[in-house]
């Protein structure tokens, strides 16, 4: 079985920051491989180990995601290939999809592909349905369970209190939730093989595809801007005087907003 | 000279950051009621592949160096876990069998110590030294195919698990010769090896350290280690690492000391504001910082001159332990201090890390030893 797995690598960050442009600020903070795509990553590696299976890693970003493609190579995925080229730059839900897709088609056969849910910074949930979506594969998305019997793919899907049980034919396409697994820590041997191995680069010469459909030029959505909404904080008011009277006082606040 | 960490050197620290974080806590917890370690804790290093660091991959080691295994080592140590101990000798004893034994032994012993069945030991201490090889009582007598071992040995680390112990003794067929002490490696499940209980320690909380009594104990001419009447410098040569190990591990716990400091610091109110930044302490923390800082450098360079492998690295590892360990002793002595009353409760760290630092002076050869092999070579160096 071939495994792909699409990574995105993120700044190591519970509330991101941008500058007055929309940009993210990422300088001083440290990368990490997106939460939900490290579920992606162990989803494929015990399929790994039971099925036996041939797992890349592809991300699209900056030549730095190199270290994110070594640490999957160091969870235990076999091959890693970096999309990098300056006119991926600015890339929406959409042109990211198609780049990552156009990619994969030259990648050749695969069974299955993996990707997170959604990414920490972006949280729009959209490439991995977009992916399916342009090379024509079937969905399972949110998966909190994997299955994989002959020649199908059948997952639990999160929905919120619900979990449905949806099935389709292989190739396909799985979005991981966090709650499939608990991802392995990278292993001390494969750490060091890791920077043996050769990451295959591929820029847009590489992959294909009509240069006006990647990158900002290929993106139909714009972000125009970015702010934090100003949220009315909730007022704190000290009723004075004994329990017996402090409590009558609020007893009254309470009547005058109909509360009681 | 290239002071900063390569790519690998970084993603080793991570891993080993990870590492601590997800299974040293059970481990802990485990060694804190049971008052040992874990009958698996090999198993668990094993697992993630940090057995046999500097062996060969066709033996069932990693391939790799000692400075990465230093890196490990410093972030084992933050956690000031005893159960670095452990995983240090396994890595050191299993490179010291592949660099002295005979194909053989090397076959025998290796691999198991790499893939964490087995549990390694070093047995030099006896009730009267733990440092002059011609002070040894363990006698070794030939027999047939076999040598056969009586006596004690004394504060021996993991020597009740199972696995194969490198024990020195005064082997009696070298009786008039200059250098009698000759290292055997012997399956310490072996009949007639008796052990006392465990020592109660200052700190390494849970540490399984022990005396180990020979009564008429077989152990076969082909697991002597090096030749016969020549053990003594196998003893010095794996000691130099072990040290750079320990030292290693011991910096850890002395940022990791500073770490606590820094933080009680910037919480801690004294007289309205955040009693770090009284000049005292301030002063104190660049104390602590500087003296990490250095004693981490020159564990690096001992380190980078024992992978060098054509080296000798025996003086140097002590020049860096007679730096080390009053440096980090004053170290973590200052994170306690920093730390008031707290930093002689339980509750807090630093009494932890402070115990720790303690054995560093008088375990895996003596302070002083150190500065007398450090001294010594200074004066007959050419
Ligand atoms: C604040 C903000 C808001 C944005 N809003 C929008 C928007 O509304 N519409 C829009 O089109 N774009 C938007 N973008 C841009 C968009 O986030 C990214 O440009 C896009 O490349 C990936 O979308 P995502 O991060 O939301 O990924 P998600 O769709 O959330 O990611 C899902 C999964 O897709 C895979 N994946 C995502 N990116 C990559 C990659 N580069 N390489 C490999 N695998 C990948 C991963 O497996 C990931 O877990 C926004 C960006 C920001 C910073
Ligand atoms: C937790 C723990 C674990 C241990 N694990 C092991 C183990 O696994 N294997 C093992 O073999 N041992 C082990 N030991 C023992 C330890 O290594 C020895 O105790 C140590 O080497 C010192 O030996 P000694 O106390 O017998 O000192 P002695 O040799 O009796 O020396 C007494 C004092 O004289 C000084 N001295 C001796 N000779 C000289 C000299 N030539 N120049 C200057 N000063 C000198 C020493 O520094 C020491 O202070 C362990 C000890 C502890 C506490």
């Amino acid at each position: 079985m071939k495994i792909i797995v699409c990574i995105k690598q993120v700044p190591d960050v519970t509330e991101v920051k941008w500058d007055e442009n929309g940009s993210l600020i990422r300088t001083g903070l440290p990368s990490i491989i997106n939460p939900n795509d490290k579920n992606a990553i162990e989803a494929a590696l015990t399929l790994k180990e039971e099925k036996g299976a041939e797992i890349t890693v592809v991300s699209m970003g900056p030549p730095q995601v190199e270290e994110a493609l070594r640490e999957a190579m160091a969870m235990g995925c076999d091959h890693a290939v970096l999309l990098t080229d300056r006119k991926f730059g600015g890339a929406d839900c959409w042109a990211t999809a198609y780049t990552l897709g156009m990619a994969i088609k030259k990648l050749g056969h695969f069974d299955l592909i993996f990707s997170g849910v959604e990414a920490m910074d972006g949280n729009t949930a959209q490439v991995g349905p977009e992916i399916a979506d342009f090379l024509g594969l079937p969905l399972l998305s949110y998966a909190e369970a994997i299955e994989v019997g002959e020649g199908t793919v059948k997952i639990h899907q999160k929905l919120g209190d619900l979990t449905r049980v949806i099935e389709g034919p292989m190739p396909a396409l799985i979005t991981c939730e966090k709650e499939l697994n608990v991802p392995r820590i990278p292993r001390m041997d494969l750490v060091f093989e890791c920077f043996e191995k050769e990451i295959k680069v591929l820029g847009m010469a590489d992959v294909d595809g009509e240069l006006e459909n990647f990158g900002l030029k290929g993106s139909p959505t714009r972000l125009r801007k970015v702010f934090s909404p100003k949220r009315a904080k909730a007022q704190v008011e000290f009723l004075e005087g004994t329990p017996k009277e402090s409590s009558q006082k609020l007893v009254e606040k309470l009547h005058e907003i109909n509360a009681i | 000279m290239d002071f900063n960490l390569t790519p690998l050197n970084k993603m080793v620290i991570k891993t080993a950051r990870a590492f601590c974080e997800t299974e040293i806590p059970a481990i802990d917890a485990y060694m804190k009621e049971h008052n040992d370690y874990p009958p698996y804790l090999q198993e668990i290093f094993a697992k993630h592949h940090m057995l046999g660091m500097d062996i060969p991959k066709e033996l069932g080691g990693i391939g790799a160096d000692n400075f990465n295994l230093i890196l490990i080592a410093e972030e084992v140590g933050k956690t000031a876990s005893t159960c670095m101990l452990p995983f240090f000798m396994n890595n050191s004893v299993a490179e010291t069998i592949c660099h002295w034994g005979t194909e053989e032994v090397i076959k025998k012993f290796v691999p198991p110590l790499c893939d964490g069945t087995a549990w390694a030991s070093m047995a030099f201490t006896e009730p009267n030294t733990g440092s002059d090889p011609r002070a040894l009582t363990l006698t070794a007598e030939p027999d047939g195919d076999d040598f056969i071992l009586n006596g004690t040995k004394r504060f021996i680390s993991m020597a009740n698990k199972p696995g194969p112990g490198v024990f020195f003794a005064k082997d009696l067929s070298m009786k008039g010769k200059p250098f009698d002490t000759t290292a055997f490696i012997v399956d310490k499940m072996s009949p007639g090896i008796t052990f006392s209980g465990h020592y109660e320690l200052m700190g390494l909380d849970g540490a399984d350290t022990c005396d180990v009594f020979f009564t008429d104990v077989r152990v076969p001419k082909a697991n002597i280690l090096g030749r016969q009447g020549k053990g003594f410098p196998i003893l010095l040569r794996w000691i130099a690492g072990e040290r750079i190990q320990q030292c290693a591990a011991t910096i850890g716990g002395g940022q990791a000391a500073l770490d606590e400091s820094v933080k009680y610091g910037n919480q801690r109110v004294v007289g309205g504001f955040p009693m770090g930044y009284m000049q005292g302490f301030s002063w104190m923390l660049a104390d602590m910082k500087t003296r990490v800082e250095a004693c981490r450098l020159l564990c690096y360079k001992t380190v980078k001159l024992q992978d060098e492998k054509n080296k000798g690295f025996e003086a140097a590892s002590s020049e860096l332990k007679v730096l080390t360990v009053p440096l980090i002793q004053e170290v973590c002595r200052q994170a306690v201090q920093f730390h008031g009353s707290y930093g002689y409760s339980k509750e807090y760290k630093v009494e932890k890390i402070f115990r720790n630092a303690m054995h560093l002076g008088v375990v895996a050869s003596s302070l002083e030893i150190n500065k007398t092999i450090a001294g010594m070579t200074i004066l007959t160096q050419k």
